[in-house]
């Protein structure tokens, strides 16, 4: 058989073809069971290429055992954290509160006329404004009027 | 009348409604063409076809697939060439 416990293989598929694994168990079907520089889980016979090397590794062994037998190999196994994750930020509405239908009744037609007679109140207030000026910061020059002398040129009679 | 410049065929022909019920002629620039696997030819998976404008502003794992070879080879083809290395 081709496919033993410890046979070295490449994977072909995935996102992890082209990396170094070893055969741990034999499942049902045409899976096996790999680990080594790919990620430890189940795998199609037809998606390894078997290589001439066979490990000395006991059935479903561990990743520890794994790592040790790969760097008598020179092989390097890159050890990554399995990404969490990130909680997505949960929207809230806000709420609105119910509008009563009464209050809102009677407040309307009252702020309708306060509004038109602040608007006549501040016309008055506008026109007094106008005529009581404060001091003003620029101060109007004041211009007499001066009388321009002509020169009458008179042709003297011979 | 159509402008000389709008009458190149490069572009396209798009009807399109305005809400104040018109309907005018628009005249927009063409995607580009799918991308092909440069060993056969095959139309590859996973590779968006969209104008250079969109296409910078995507992130990196969504202009190809994840895996070696991904947006250049197919599956096919990519196959061969990982088992013609590990056998030579």
């Amino acid at each position: 058989m081709v496919f033993e416990i410890g046979r070295l293989c490449v994977k072909i598929a995935g996102r992890d073809a082209g990396l170094r694994c070893v055969v741990i168990e034999i499942l049902e079907g045409n899976f096996v069971l790999i680990d080594g520089q790919t990620r430890r889980k189940k795998c199609n016979l037809k998606h390894l290429e078997p290589l001439e090397t066979v490990l000395k590794i006991k059935a479903k062994a561990t990743h520890a055992d794994v790592v040790s037998e790969f760097k008598k190999l020179k092989l390097e196994i890159k050890e990554t954290k399995p990404k969490k994750a990130s909680e997505r930020p949960k929207k809230f509405k806000k709420k609105k509160e119910p509008r009563n239908k009464e209050a809102s009744e009677n407040t309307a037609k009252p702020e309708i006329k306060t509004v038109v007679k602040n608007i006549t109140e501040e016309k008055k207030t506008a026109s007094k404004v106008k005529t009581t000026k404060e001091s003003t910061p620029e101060k109007k020059k004041v211009v007499k009027k001066t009388t321009v002398k002509k020169k009458v040129i008179t042709e003297k009679k011979k | 009348m159509p402008r000389g410049k709008e009458k190149s065929r490069t572009l396209r022909r798009v009807f399109k409604k305005l809400p104040g019920e018109r309907t005018t002629l628009h005249y927009e620039k063409r995607k580009p063409s799918k991308a092909k696997c440069s060993g056969c030819d095959a139309l590859l998976k996973g590779v968006p076809r969209e104008r250079p404008y969109k296409m910078q502003n995507m992130p990196k794992t969504k202009k190809r697939p994840e895996r070696p070879y991904g947006g250049v080879l197919c599956t096919k083809c990519a196959r061969k060439k990982i088992i013609s290395q590990t056998r030579n």
